[in-house]
C-alpha cells in the first residue's frame, strides 16, 4: 500500500510516517505542492495524505487540479483548519474524507483503510475485518478461514458494512443496493436480512458484530484492538 | 440577542435650532433696519421737516371735524399754528372775460425750514382732499432737538421695518416647518434601517437617498464604517484561522511524539493532559469562529438529516462505551440556517450528554416536529438553580472535573442565537435532561 503524504512540517511528516510505518503502510513525503505533483508523475499511489496550508500552494487547488486531471486517487485531507466552512470546502473541492489535527495514528490508520477498502480502490480484491473475510469478486465469504453459507442478497449486505467497517451505513443507501427499484420493499426486509446474517456470524464464531443505530442505519464493528 | 435598551435622545431638535437661530436673525436685521432709518433722517432734516407737516396734515384730515385748532401739534413744539388758506381768494380774472382759475404758487405742497435762535422753525402747505373739493393747510412750527419728530420716526419704521418683517418672519416660520420636515424624512428612513441592522448579517448596508446630499454622505460614512468592521471581522477570522494552524500543529506534534514513550504512568499522564489541551484548544478556536460567525440565512437545511449524520458519526464512539445512540425523526423539520453550525450544535449536545450521564445509558436525539432538534439523556438531569449557568463560557457543575473546560454548551448557545434561534433544558419525562433548540422555520408552516 502506497501512500503519498505531503505536509510541509518536516517534525510532524516523520512522525507520521513513523506510525504509518507501525500500521502497515509505505509512505513517501513531500513538502511542497509542486513537489507533489512531481511525486504523482513518476509513481501511482493508492492514496494521498494532504496537508491544506502548503509553502507554495493551497492545498484545496491541488486537489482541484488531480480531479480535473481525471484523477480519482483518494484523497485524506489532514488539516489545522477546522472552521465552519473548511470540512464542506475541502469535500467540495473534491477531497474524500478530511481529518483536523491533532489526531492518533489508530484514527488516522482507520481512515486510511477505509478510504482503500472503497469500490475501485486497492483493497478491493479482498476485504477483511477480524477473522470475517470476503472476496468481493467470488462472493464467497468465509470466518477462521472456513467458507460460511449465505444468500447473495446477505453477502451484498456484508460487502456494504464491511467496506465501511468501523462507522454507520444509513439504511436509504443499503435499501437501495440491497433491493432493485421495481422489487417490493417491505418495511422490515433490510431488518430481516440483517438479523438473518447476524446469526450466520454468530454461529460462525465471527469475531465482528453488526450493530443497529436506531433511525439511522447499520454498523459492523471489528473486535477491539 | 438581546436589543440594549434605546434611551431618549435629548438636546434640541434640528426645527427649534432653526426657528431660534432665524427669530435672532429677525431681530438683528430689525435693528440694523432701524439704525439705518434713524441715521438717514438724522442727516437729512429737511426730509424730516417735509415728513412731519405731511404727518400732521395726515392727522388733521383723518378726525371726524378736520378742525386744525382742535390739534396741538407736534410733541415739545415752541409754537403751533394750522389754518385752511381760502383757494377761492386767490383765484385773478383773466382778460378774456370768463373767468380762469390759475394755480398760485402758493397752492401747491411745500415745506420750508429756517433756523430760529437755537431751533428751527418748519412752515409749509399741504392739500387736503375732501370729496371733490381740495382744501389747502397752511402749517407752521417751531421747536428744538429731535422730540418734535419722534412721531415721525416712530411712523417711519412701523412703515418700512415692522410691516415687511412680520409677515417675512411668519413665511419662514411656516417654511421652517415644512422644509424640516421634508428634509428630516430620508434621515428618519436611514435611522430606521441602521436601527434594523443586525450583527449577524454584516453583508446588509444602509441604502443611499439621493436626496439631500448631506443625509446622503451621512449614510456613506456610515456604510463605509460597517465596511472596515466588516473587514476586521473578517481579519478576526483570519486570525483565528492561523491561531488554529499554529496551535494544533505543535499539538500534533506532541500527541504523536507520544507514542515513542514506552509505557508507564508518565506516558499515561501526557496523554492525558494532551487530550485535555486538544479539547480545550478546539473549543476555544470553536468559540472564537462562532462569535465571529455570520449566517447566510438564505440556505434551508433539513434537521433530521443533520442530526442523523450526527448520531452516524459518533455511534460508534458511544458503542465503544458500551451505550446506545438512537434517533428519531418527528417530521417537518426544514429551517434557515448553516449546514455544518447545526452539526457542530448536535455533536457537542451529544458529547456533553456521553460525559454527563452514567455509564451505559442510552442517548437520544429527536428532529422536529416542526423546526426543532432535542437531545435528552438519562442522566441525573440538570437542577433547576443550574440551568440558568450552564451555558455561560468556562462555568462547570463540579470544577474540579478535569474532561472539559465548560465551553461546550458556550458554543452550543453561540451559534443556536446566530441563528436566531434558542436553547432550553428541561427535565425529560421519566428522568434525564432533555435539551431542545427551536429555529426560525424554513417557510411558514401550516398546523392543521
Amino acid at each position: 500500500m502506497r501512500l503519498l503524504l505531503v505536509e510541509d512540517n518536516g517534525r510532524l511528516a516523520g512522525l507520521i510516517r513513523e506510525g504509518l510505518d507501525r500500521q502497515g503502510f509505505a509512505v513517501d513525503w513531500c513538502e511542497t505542492a509542486e513537489g507533489a505533483e512531481a511525486a504523482r508523475q513518476v509513481s501511482g499511489y493508492d492514496l494521498v495524505l494532504l496537508d491544506l496550508g502548503l509553502p507554495d500552494a493551497d492545498g484545496l487547488d491541488l486537489i482541484r487540479g488531480m480531479r480535473r486531471a481525471k484523477d480519482a486517487t483518494p484523497i485524506l485531507v489532514l488539516t489545522a483548519r477546522g472552521g465552519l466552512d473548511d470540512r464542506v470546502a475541502g469535500l467540495d473541492a473534491g477531497a474524500d474524507d478530511y481529518l483536523v489535527k491533532p489526531f492518533q495514528i489508530p484514527e488516522l490508520a482507520a481512515r486510511c483503510r477505509a478510504l482503500l477498502r472503497r469500490p475501485g480502490a486497492t483493497l478491493g480484491t479482498t476485504l477483511a475485518v477480524g477473522n470475517v473475510l470476503m472476496h468481493p469478486a467470488e462472493r464467497t465469504v468465509s470466518v477462521c478461514d472456513r467458507v460460511i453459507d449465505a444468500t447473495p442478497r446477505e453477502v451484498d449486505l456484508l460487502e456494504h458494512l464491511l467496506r465501511r467497517a468501523g462507522r454507520v451505513v444509513p439504511k436509504p443507501a443499503l435499501e437501495s443496493a440491497l433491493y432493485s427499484m421495481d422489487a417490493e420493499v417491505t418495511a422490515n426486509a433490510l431488518e430481516a436480512t440483517v438479523s438473518r446474517l447476524r446469526k450466520r456470524l454468530t454461529q460462525a464464531e465471527a469475531d465482528v458484530q453488526i450493530r443497529t443505530v436506531h433511525g439511522v442505519g447499520y454498523a459492523l464493528f471489528g473486535p477491539p484492538a | 440577542m438581546t436589543n440594549p435598551r434605546r434611551l431618549p435622545v435629548t438636546g434640541p431638535t434640528l426645527f427649534s435650532q432653526i426657528a431660534v437661530r432665524l427669530g435672532l436673525f429677525a431681530l438683528v436685521f430689525a435693528l440694523l433696519d432701524i439704525g439705518i432709518v434713524v441715521a438717514t433722517y438724522a442727516r437729512q432734516p429737511e426730509a424730516l421737516a417735509q415728513e412731519l407737516l405731511t404727518l400732521e396734515a395726515t392727522r388733521i384730515a383723518n378726525s371726524p371735524d378736520k378742525t386744525p385748532g382742535a390739534f396741538a401739534g407736534p410733541p415739545g413744539a415752541r409754537q403751533w399754528s394750522a389754518g385752511y388758506i381760502n383757494a377761492a381768494s386767490a383765484s385773478i380774472r383773466g382778460a378774456g372775460g370768463g373767468p380762469t382759475t390759475l394755480r398760485p404758487a402758493a397752492l401747491v405742497d411745500w415745506t420750508q425750514r429756517e433756523r430760529v435762535g437755537a431751533g428751527y422753525r418748519v412752515t409749509g402747505v399741504r392739500s387736503i382732499r375732501e370729496g371733490e373739493e381740495t382744501r389747502w393747510l397752511l402749517m407752521r412750527f417751531e421747536g428744538e432737538g429731535l422730540r418734535p419728530y419722534v412721531p415721525v420716526i416712530l411712523n417711519e419704521l412701523t412703515q418700512h421695518v415692522a410691516l415687511p418683517l412680520i409677515p417675512l418672519s411668519l413665511l419662514l416660520f411656516a417654511f421652517n416647518i415644512v422644509a424640516v420636515r421634508r428634509v428630516l424624512q430620508p434621515l428618519k428612513r436611514a435611522e430606521d434601517e441602521i436601527d434594523a441592522l443586525e450583527a449577524e448579517h454584516m453583508s446588509v448596508r444602509v441604502s443611499e437617498p439621493r436626496a439631500p446630499r448631506e443625509v446622503g454622505t451621512l449614510v456613506r460614512a456610515v456604510n463605509r464604517a460597517l465596511d472596515r468592521l466588516d473587514e476586521s471581522m473578517a481579519v478576526l477570522r483570519g486570525f483565528t484561522a492561523n491561531a488554529a494552524h499554529e496551535l494544533r500543529t505543535p499539538l500534533s506534534i506532541m500527541q504523536l511524539s507520544l507514542d515513542r514513550l514506552p509505557p508507564g504512568q508518565v506516558r499515561q499522564d501526557l496523554e492525558a493532559d494532551t487530550a485535555y489541551m486538544t479539547r480545550l484548544v478546539g473549543q476555544m478556536l470553536d468559540l472564537a469562529q462562532a462569535d465571529a460567525m455570520s449566517i447566510d440565512t438564505g440556505a434551508t437545511v433539513d434537521l433530521a438529516d443533520i442530526g442523523r449524520a450526527v448520531v452516524a458519526m459518533l455511534a460508534p464512539k458511544a458503542f465503544e462505551a458500551n451505550r446506545e445512540l438512537r434517533f428519531e425523526d418527528r417530521g417537518d423539520t426544514r429551517v434557515r440556517g448553516h449546514e455544518e453550525a447545526i452539526f457542530r450544535v448536535v455533536r457537542n449536545l451529544i458529547d456533553n450528554a456521553l460525559i454527563h450521564a452514567p455509564g451505559d445509558t442510552p442517548i437520544e436525539v429527536a428532529a422536529g416536529p416542526g423546526s426543532q432538534i432535542s437531545v435528552r439523556d438519562r442522566g441525573p438531569g440538570v437542577p433547576p438553580e443550574d440551568r440558568e449557568h450552564i451555558f455561560e463560557r468556562f462555568w462547570r457543575a463540579d470544577r474540579r472535573a478535569s474532561d472539559g473546560a465548560g465551553l461546550g454548551l458556550g458554543i452550543v448557545k453561540r451559534l443556536v442565537e446566530a441563528h436566531g434561534g434558542n436553547i432550553a433544558v428541561e427535565d425529560a419525562p421519566g428522568g434525564g435532561a432533555l435539551f431542545r433548540i427551536r429555529f426560525a422555520t424554513a417557510e411558514p408552516v401550516h398546523t392543521d
